[in-house]
């Protein structure tokens, strides 16, 4: 099935998007036709409980997975045409990673990881940019240290200014508070909801957790792989009795 | 726990076999040893009774000591034979020839030679069990002027011969031409020869073309039947003059096996030498592979720990797995090996050797070496993994971090425990280089254990070193290729026990490469050097059959007046000197003497006499001896000496001069006039020849006719003959590297593992690297030049501890041999370049594996 593409300012989007794994009986359809846009300069949640498919939507929009029918666009760019390698390019310029641990690696020191996808690219990137965000981590005379010598974090701070420093179109984190306290997560997502609202940033965050949840502009809820329910400017309160309803 | 073995051997099957294939090798080559040396020793064994067979005693002339070869074969008085047929029990005697150095040629002019086995002279007999000469086609030979040849030659494609044709044979006495009358066969069919060639004569022509008018040089009788044995023997020994002696059969097959041993034992014994390498070097890589996959099982171990496994129970599963390895590869070796003893000994044959046909005799002694070779060193290489393992406590796996071994404490205890191994390894190294041992295995064996503590001290100093040392080497790396050559360079650097252990068999492989070159540049410089001052001959003539060069192409060559002409002749010969003062005993010396004509000496080479004179030089009496030699024996001109020769004549020499100039020569020279009176040979080794003819192609030419008569001869100019010794020396060289290309094999092999395991071991942050953007291109770039950076590492340190090898070898080598120590530094640079080359090919199985990896399975575990 092909379908053309819709005019739209949104920075990732997904057009009737279905994956189904394995073949005839064991086949699971973990994605559903499932149409949604997330747009520029918005924190978008991604909620579900556990095998609603939200973990594989995220990957097949970043390019990490492809859908088995329907469309994924990053801009305008329709992922199902690109090649293995421009997949892992357009990755590499256009889309930004958190994810839960082993955001790091452990060979660099905080600032090379940073810089990781501009000298994958050859490039300098935006050297004023980078100083906005290497700043904005707070991170001071850590930046020479290796991941093993930072705490939790300080190291998922330096995870997000990774994914920010290519100024991507869109941000994609998974459970980035997942693996620290609850301190750390909520500077952590203080910290992406400044890249957000100072930076003009596109974040678009997977959790189960309603505090979390409750940082992005808007929550979209996902049962048996589709989109079942979507709220705005959500409080924790409002996003539990959402999840409540849908019954997980 | 034993199922668990099996089951975690089955569920990585790429590394078994990898881990397995590295003893595969070195069980190969324990098998081909012992296989190829039983075959040769059982070709030999039924090629010496066969001819043997009919023949009950042969009657030879005694040598004083040393072994009679065809080239040395005393005569004996031909009245002998009616005296042995006329002992009571003796059904026949006859008397034989068999004289080395005959080369017949053929139709085309091409003389027939071999490299190794005899080209024979000798007479055929009426009763041919008793000369073991079987006549196939046409005739014998009857009189002056006819000649019968071995039908394997005959048959030769390459040669042109018919029957009825006249051919030219160049005898001990000269060339001359015969007519071709028949072909016969040596011994019983299946041998044909072993590549020996023969010309056969009747007994009068051959007692008068090989040189021994009116003797032989053995003769063979057969006891009547019903006789026995030993008794008719004591009766044949009775009528034997001084100087002759009497063996049977059966002794005559014992001394072909212990003659052909003389070869045999010391081939098996260097392949064995090169298994060995092979094994140890095989030893640090399944060491280095049981550490990491147990190091990556880490959960799995503790969890068996705490599920109610005791630590023996952990330390035998580990032990069972490594016994398992070793059985396989004992079996593949043992198959592999067989496959190594017929490639051998088809390359052999086809290098000229002409080794006797046989099966390949797998013994109980074979397969039990293979068994435990195999199992003994995969083992010996897990107890320490093993041990590792059973100290895993049952909460290890809950660990942050469990599996890696990265950034493990450095401590002291390894700098203490290495730096006395290294200690006790190098002063063993020196003891074995530089101390007086009796006889060459203890020196070897002493020198051979030095090597293996060093190595092993090395093994365990090198991870103090190893994190700083590939920083700095791999620092290039992070300049040309930003981001994955910075990677690579970490990641090389990251765990300094896993890279050591993985560069240590590329380090012990390049050590003894690099040992090797060194003291052969050393060699060829030494020797190099030594001849351009020592030899002021124009011309060289030389030969490739052992016999050597009748001594009349040296008087032909005079004759002609196209120079000075000197042969050379070695020969054995036992040195009494008598004592002095300081120290009265008799020495005696066995050692190698040369005969030359002394009065022409002068013109072919430089002797750079140091105390005497060659003036006035008596030939009947005269003896030059090296200045070393005679300053070691307490010798000096004036002085007397008493030689014998295997012939049993005794000569009193007087010294007349000593000298410094070595070459090709002896330490001892007397002139060829006093040889002649007691030779057994009449043969020169080598000719040297002074033009005359100031034209060197004019010079050439005229020796080129005189040699027509001697097509075996070759003729070379002085840097020609140079440069064919020198390539000589190489082809050695080549030959020995190519064997300790096989310890670089290993280490490859080892390369492969550690990095798929690392791949295995680094799976997330692959993953990672994928995910942001690394393109698959930049990923194998990354694993290669890891690869590469750990090669370089192990390759640097191998090429300085075998610099250090090398260097003290040549050093302790003496000066005769080696004066100049060189180092072939383009060499040594073309193999760190080797090195890096085979990190990249290395990598290339995990840098693929690595590059497939699926992105989402990398990171989306758990």
């Amino acid at each position: 099935m092909s379908v053309a593409a819709p005019p739209t300012h949104a920075a990732a989007q997904a057009v009737a998007a279905t994956k189904i794994y394995g073949s005839g009986d064991t086949a699971v359809r973990a994605l559903d036709a499932i149409d949604v846009s997330f747009e520029q300069g918005r924190f978008t949640a991604i909620m579900g409980p556990s095998g609603s498919g939200k973990s594989t939507l995220m990957h097949c929009m970043a390019g990490l997975d492809r859908v088995t029918d329907g469309q994924v666009l990053i801009g305008e760019t329709d992922l199902s045409s690109l090649s293995e390698r421009d997949l892992t390019l357009l990755r590499r310029d256009n889309v930004g990673f958190v994810f839960q641990a082993y955001n790091l690696i452990p060979t660099l020191n905080a600032i090379e990881n940073i810089m990781l996808p501009m000298d994958l690219a050859g490039s300098k990137g935006d050297t004023a940019w980078i100083d906005e965000v290497v700043g904005a981590t707070g991170l001071g005379d850590r930046l020479k240290h290796r991941p093993s010598e930072l705490s939790g974090g300080q190291q998922q701070r330096v995870a997000v200014a990774r994914a920010l420093a290519g100024k991507p179109q869109v941000i994609f984190a998974d459970e980035p508070t997942g693996n620290v306290d609850l301190n750390t997560g909520a500077e952590i997502l203080g910290f992406i909801r400044n890249a957000v609202d100072e930076m003009g940033q596109t974040v678009v965050m997977v959790t189960h957790d309603a505090v979390a949840a409750s940082f992005a502009d808007r929550v979209v809820f996902l049962v048996d792989g589709k989109i079942v329910d979507e709220l705005a400017d959500p409080t924790p309160e409002r996003i539990r009795a959402h999840m409540n309803q849908l019954g997980a | 726990m034993l199922r668990l073995g099996i089951k975690s051997l089955l569920a990585h099957k790429v590394r078994f076999a990898l881990t397995a294939s590295t003893i595969i090798i070195g069980v190969a080559f324990v098998v081909a040893a012992f296989v190829t040396a039983d075959s040769l020793r059982s070709g030999f064994d039924e090629l010496a009774e066969d001819i043997n067979t009919g023949t009950d005693y042969t009657v030879r002339g005694e040598l004083s000591f040393g072994d009679i070869t065809e080239a040395v074969a005393p005569a004996v008085p031909a009245d002998l034979v009616d005296d042995i047929a006329a002992v009571e029990g003796v059904e026949i005697a006859a008397g034989g020839l068999f004289v080395d150095g005959v080369i017949p040629v053929d139709g085309n002019g091409e003389a027939v030679t071999t490299f190794g086995p005899p080209t024979a002279g000798s007479n055929w007999l009426e009763d041919e069990s008793l000369s073991q000469f079987y006549l196939i086609d046409g005739r014998w030979p009857v009189g002056v002027g006819e000649f019968a040849i071995d039908v394997t030659t005959y048959g030769d494609d390459s040669y042109d011969f018919e029957l009825g044709g006249t051919y030219l044979v160049v005898t001990p006495t000269g060339p001359r031409e015969f007519t071709l009358t028949g072909t016969a066969q040596f011994g019983f069919p299946e041998n044909a020869g072993v590549g020996a060639i023969f010309s056969l004569f009747d007994t009068p022509t051959a007692q008068e073309v090989l040189g021994y008018p009116g003797e032989f040089n053995q003769i063979a009788a057969r006891a009547e039947a019903g006789a026995d044995i030993d008794e008719v023997r004591s009766r044949i020994e009775a009528v034997l003059p001084d100087g002759v002696e009497v063996i049977t059969a059966d002794d005559a097959v014992e001394e072909f096996s212990d003659a052909t041993e003389t070869f045999i034992g010391p081939f098996q014994t260097i392949l064995l030498v090169f298994a060995f390498i092979v094994l140890f070097v095989s030893t640090f890589i399944i060491s280095n592979t049981f550490n990491i996959v147990l190091g990556q099982r880490v959960r799995e171990l503790s969890l068996l720990r705490a599920v109610g496994a005791t630590p023996q129970q952990v330390r035998r599963s580990v032990l069972t797995e490594s016994a398992i390895i070793g059985v396989v590869a004992s079996v593949v070796g043992l198959g592999l090996g067989m496959l190594g003893a017929l490639g051998l000994k088809a390359l052999f044959n086809t290098l000229g050797a002409s080794l006797p046909e046989g099966s390949l005799p797998l013994t109980l002694r074979t397969v039990a070496w293979a068994v435990v070779v195999g199992v003994g060193f995969t083992v010996v290489a897990s107890l320490v993994p093993a041990i590792k393992a059973s100290r895993i406590t049952p909460v290890a796996g809950l660990a942050e971090g469990a599996g890696s071994d990265e950034g493990a404490s450095l401590g002291w205890k390894r700098l203490a425990s290495g730096g006395l191994l290294l200690a006790i390894g190098l002063v063993l190294t020196g003891l074995g280089l530089f101390a007086d041992f009796d006889g060459a295995t203890p020196q070897l064996s002493t020198l051979g254990a030095g090597a293996a503590i060093t190595f092993v001290a090395v093994s365990i100093l090198s991870p103090l070193v190893a994190r700083s040392v590939v920083s700095l080497l791999a620092r290039p790396l992070a300049w040309i290729m930003p981001i994955s050559g910075r990677l690579a360079r970490a990641n090389a650097a990251r765990n300094p026990r896993r890279t050591s252990a993985t560069a240590v068999a590329l380090t012990i492989g390049l050590a003894l490469v690099t040992m090797v070159s060194i003291v052969g540049q050393s060699l060829k410089v030494s020797f190099v050097d030594r001849f351009a001052s020592a030899i002021n001959a124009d011309f060289v003539v030389s030969v490739n059959t052992q016999a050597g060069l009748p001594k009349t192409l040296s008087s032909d060559i005079r004759a002609a007046g196209i120079g000075t002409p000197v042969g050379f002749d070695f020969d054995l010969v036992q040195i009494e000197i008598d004592g002095d003062n300081s120290q009265p005993a008799t020495t005696v010396i066995e050692t190698t003497l040369t005969a030359a004509r002394i009065s022409d000496l002068d013109a072919v080479v430089n002797l750079d006499v140091s105390q005497g004179s060659l003036e006035g030089f008596d030939p009947g009496t005269g003896l030059l001896i090296h200045s070393d030699v005679a300053a070691d024996e307490g010798l000096a001109p004036g002085d007397s000496v008493d030689l014998t020769f295997v012939s049993g004549d005794r000569v009193t020499a007087t010294v007349a001069a000593t000298f410094e100039g070595t070459a090709f020569w002896s330490n001892w020279i007397i002139d060829s006039a006093l040889y002649e009176q007691v030779a057994t040979s009449a043969f020169d080794d080598i000719v040297l020849v002074r033009a005359a003819i100031d034209d060197p192609e004019a010079a050439r030419a005229a020796i080129d006719g005189v040699m027509a008569d001697y097509p075996q001869a070759q003729l070379e100019d002085r840097q020609e003959f140079q440069d064919s010794v020198e390539s000589n020396l190489n082809t050695v060289l080549v030959l020995v590297n190519v064997f300790l290309g096989f310890a670089l094999l290993i280490a490859l092999v080892g390369i492969v593992n550690t990095l798929t395991l690392s791949v295995f071991e680094r799976i997330r942050e692959i993953g990672l690297l994928r995910a942001v953007g690394m393109t698959r291109r930049q990923m194998r770039r990354m694993i290669r030049w890891e690869a590469a950076a750990v090669a370089l590492y192990g390759a640097v340190v191998g090429v300085v501890l075998g610099g250090m090898f090398g260097i003290a070898t040549a050093v302790a080598i003496p000066d005769d041999i080696i004066d100049t120590v060189s180092i072939p530094a383009a060499q040594l640079v073309i193999f760190l370049v080797v090195s890096v080359v085979f990190g990249l090919i290395a990598a290339l199985f995990p840098a693929f594996r690595a590059s497939r990896m699926n992105v989402l399975d990398a990171i989306a575990d758990e």
